[in-house]
């Protein structure tokens, strides 16, 4: 049955994580986009409270078998739980939401890809001793929406690859305590010579060379990394030799590394319906506490705010769809790649929108401009909003077999 | 639970709307648009099929359903043609106001007509309640002792050449909403030139000639009659929005499937991203409408306390939509697309004249808009 009211459980994830959100994250976000820094005690606290970011509708180490159990007997609700909560901790600061402790983008390939004994060792170091990240490595500076192309090489070695290439605009790749990479094993064969490598921080040859200076996400780290002669052993290797040993059935390390979008891409959309959501209701305040109650700019802000509203709630439905098919087990990748589109772009327009109702004002100390700085790169990381058309445009006509 | 599976129920309806819309509907739309009129082999296979009656009550012999159900339907039988959807007889948008008050001493004739003849006449439903107009003043609806004097001339609506009554939701000459159910006495239809779309509908505009109302004419006045017409506004905002986004579906699928055959610069022109990006878009915003729809349908069914925001909301998105993909299409197509050899010119013109037709977009999105801003005031009849 067709219906958009949430389980009970969900309603609960997403009354708390909002609690968590509007009292721990939103009172630091100015500050902590001021600083360029997320304070690290803040992090220790949230790590001991057991409060991670699940880029992925998976929990690590022992948790799954538990829920493999229950999901038997109900319905799995895990990705449309991940876009609910995932939209209410952006709501609070996405920045800071991004640096939360957990695998991040680095669990959905982990957990997707790698082996029972991989799954095992990368997903249950996020213990509440102390805070700790993974991170995903894909972009190159000659390879961003192509990433066929990447040129980070890993050449066989007795026991294990030797990785060389650079990798930028990695989410916490500096603090992570391990990072999948990916590299090709000959750039001769395409998609075919593409692995995936966890590779652990601390790993010889393999450093952090910068952290980017960036328009927005200021608090959240994205980093540089630096692969020279960085040998990273066999059991290293996600999913193992035989996961690209089939030509035929087995995922390439380049399929890994699309496969990670359709989970991923939901949650970043639902990413930037959070902020979009933050802006509205920050400018919902303003203006109806300082505009005049009739006449011109009455009926130009009753115009935007209705458009904001209606944008957010169009771009939440596509994301829901995306996430409720990724739970029932149908391929998700246009709708994925649709709901990512559109709240990524709407997102934008949306706190430009609340700019505008503010005016000059709203460029002094005020959230709206900094939720601006911070929602661009929701229409560009995890495919641009142009690869969105084109994962969605490629869907619509291979029903008519054509490739576009 | 967030679920977007249709009911078995509503997946079989579906198949067999969108396989008559295909099949039956879509190969006579030319031929119903010039004959100003649905030919009467459509009118009788939608009857068997049991299409024409999903919104009136079962208590009237109708199928009852509810909306979220009725919107799959709907959108899926306007996916053959939207023109031949809007020109089907009956009680038209009235079959809302008959869902929300079937026994309404006032609707028994029509009840009675439409049983013993086995056929339902046809309805005009004239919403005149927003006092800020323009020419509100061509209609006039006067209040005169217990009952009403109906003035003047209506705006154009859908199934008025042939109606037999009209139902008129109105802001009267005080300022107070009422509701009026008139048989065909003291009023003639005037049929106007009507070039742009929905051809087939109907269209014309009805003039009254200081017809009485008396007090077994109205339906409901005052605060009754406000939430009457809301809830009735509301149910027909989503019904409309979801024929909309079935001729959406409609002009989408077509694009893709003409751009992925046609060829240009040795290639077809679905490789170029002009193209394909143009069609995803198009996609993007078929997709928006259509959950927007689905939200209002169920929120409006219960009648739930945010009905009102989610049904202007789907309206609105659904003609801003539905300009857009139509326009698309035709864009797409380009030359062929101008020529009535292809469908799509027709339905960008019907797409064009449903959106006059049923609100104008950016009053939808200020009453929504108004709303935000002032959540305590009951925005009822605008």
């Amino acid at each position: 049955m067709i219906s958009f009211e949430l389980s009970p459980q969900q309603k609960q994830i997403k009354e708390l994580v909002h609690w968590f959100a509007k009292n721990e994250i939103r009172p630091i976000a100015m500050e902590a986009d001021k600083n360029e820094k997320v304070p690290d005690e803040w992090l220790d606290k949230v790590n001991k409270m057991g409060i991670h970011l699940n880029a992925s509708s998976f929990t690590g180490g022992g948790k799954k078998k538990e829920e493999s159990n229950r999901s038997k007997k109900k319905e799995r609700e895990s990705n449309r739980m991940a876009v609910i909560a995932t939209e209410e901790m952006a709501w609070g600061c996405p920045a800071i939401a991004l640096s939360l402790p957990g695998a991040g983008l680095g669990g959905p390939p982990v957990q997707s890809s790698g082996t029972p004994e991989q799954k095992e060792r990368f997903l249950s170091i996020f213990k509440k001793d102390k805070p700790r990240w993974g991170a995903y490595a894909l972009t190159e500076p000659e390879a961003g929406s192509d990433a066929s192309g990447i040129r980070t090489t890993a050449t066989k070695v007795d026991g294990g690859y030797i990785l060389n290439g650079q990798k930028i605009f990695i989410t916490n790749g500096g603090r992570a305590s391990w990072t999948v990479v990916f590299a090709t094993i000959d750039r001769n064969l395409g998609r075919a010579g593409h692995r995936a490598f966890v590779v652990e921080k601390g790993t010889p040859g393999f450093t952090c060379t910068r952290v980017a200076k960036k328009m927005g996400l200021r608090a959240n780290e994205t980093a540089e990394l630096l692969f020279e002669d960085c040998f990273v052993p066999d059991e290293n290797l996600l999913g193992g030799e035989e996961l690209y040993s089939s030509k035929d059935n087995k995922p390439s390390g380049f399929k890994v590394a699309m496969a990670t979008f359709d989970s991923t891409r939901p949650i970043v959309a639902a990413m930037a319906i959070g902020i979009a959501r933050a802006a509205y209701e920050y400018t919902l305040d303003i203006v109806k506490k300082e505009y005049p109650k009739h006449g011109r700019l009455y009926h130009e802000a009753t115009e935007l705010l209705a458009e904001m509203e209606q944008d957010i709630i169009a771009a939440r439905l596509l994301t829901w769809e995306a996430a409720w098919k990724a739970d029932v087990g149908e391929a998700n990748a246009k709708e994925a790649a649709i709901c990512k589109a559109v709240a990524g772009k709407s997102a934008l327009d949306i706190c430009s929108k609340g700019i505008e109702l503010l005016g000059p004002v709203g460029l002094d100390g005020h959230l709206v401009e900094k939720l601006y700085r911070d929602v661009k790169v929701f229409d560009i990381f995890e495919g641009t909003n142009q690869v969105q058309h084109l994962v969605t445009a490629r869907r619509l006509y291979a029903k008519h077999d054509l490739y576009v | 639970m967030i679920s977007f599976r249709p009911t078995e129920e509503e997946q079989a309806f579906k198949e067999m709307a969108k396989n008559f819309a295909v099949e039956t509907i879509r190969p006579v739309a030319r031929e119903c648009e010039e004959n100003r009129q649905v030919n009467e082999e459509i009118v009788k296979q939608i009857e068997e099929l049991g299409f024409g009656t999903l919104e009136l009550p079962e208590s009237w012999g109708g199928l009852e359903l509810p909306l979220i159900t009725q919107v799959q339907i709907l959108q899926s039988l306007s996916y053959g043609d939207l023109g031949v959807v809007q020109g089907l007889p009956g009680a038209g948008d009235a079959a809302s106001l008959i869902r929300l008050i079937p026994d309404h001493p006032a609707l028994q004739g029509y009840k009675e007509a439409g049983q013993s003849s086995g056929a339902w006449p046809d309805v005009a439903f004239i919403d005149a309640t927003n006092p800020d107009d323009p020419w509100l003043a061509d209609l006039q609806v006067k209040q005169d002792g217990n009952g009403y004097i109906v003035d003047g001339t209506s705006q154009p609506v859908r199934l008025a050449k042939n109606a037999q009554y009209v139902a008129i939701a109105a802001t009267d000459s005080e300022g107070e909403p009422v509701v009026l159910w008139l048989d065909k006495t003291g009023w003639t239809v005037l049929e106007g030139d009507f070039r742009l779309g929905l051809l087939a509908a109907g269209l014309g505009r009805i003039q009254f000639s200081e017809v009485n109302a008396g007090a077994n004419q109205i339906i409901a006045r005052g605060s009754e009659a406000e939430a009457l017409i809301t809830n009735v506004l509301n149910r027909i905002y989503v019904l409309q929005a979801a024929k909309e986004v079935g001729i959406m579906e409609a002009a989408l699928d077509y694009t893709v499937e003409y751009t992925s055959n046609r060829k240009a610069f040795g290639q077809e022109i679905a490789k170029f991203q002009g193209v394909s990006f143009t069609v995803a878009d198009m996609a993007f915003e078929t997709r928006a409408a259509n959950h927007l729809v689905y939200l209002a349908a169920t929120t409006v069914e219960s009648q739930s306390k945010d009905a009102a925001g989610n049904a202007l909301r789907a309206i609105y998105r659904a003609h801003r939509a539905a300009r857009f993909v139509t326009d698309n299409a035709v864009q797409m197509l380009g030359g062929h697309g101008f020529v009535q050899e292809f469908p799509v010119e027709k339905w960008m013109r019907d797409a064009q004249a449903q959106v006059a037709l049923y609100g104008r977009e950016r009053d939808f999105l200020i009453r929504r808009g108004e709303q935000i801003m002032n959540p305590a005031k009951k925005e009822v009849a605008r």
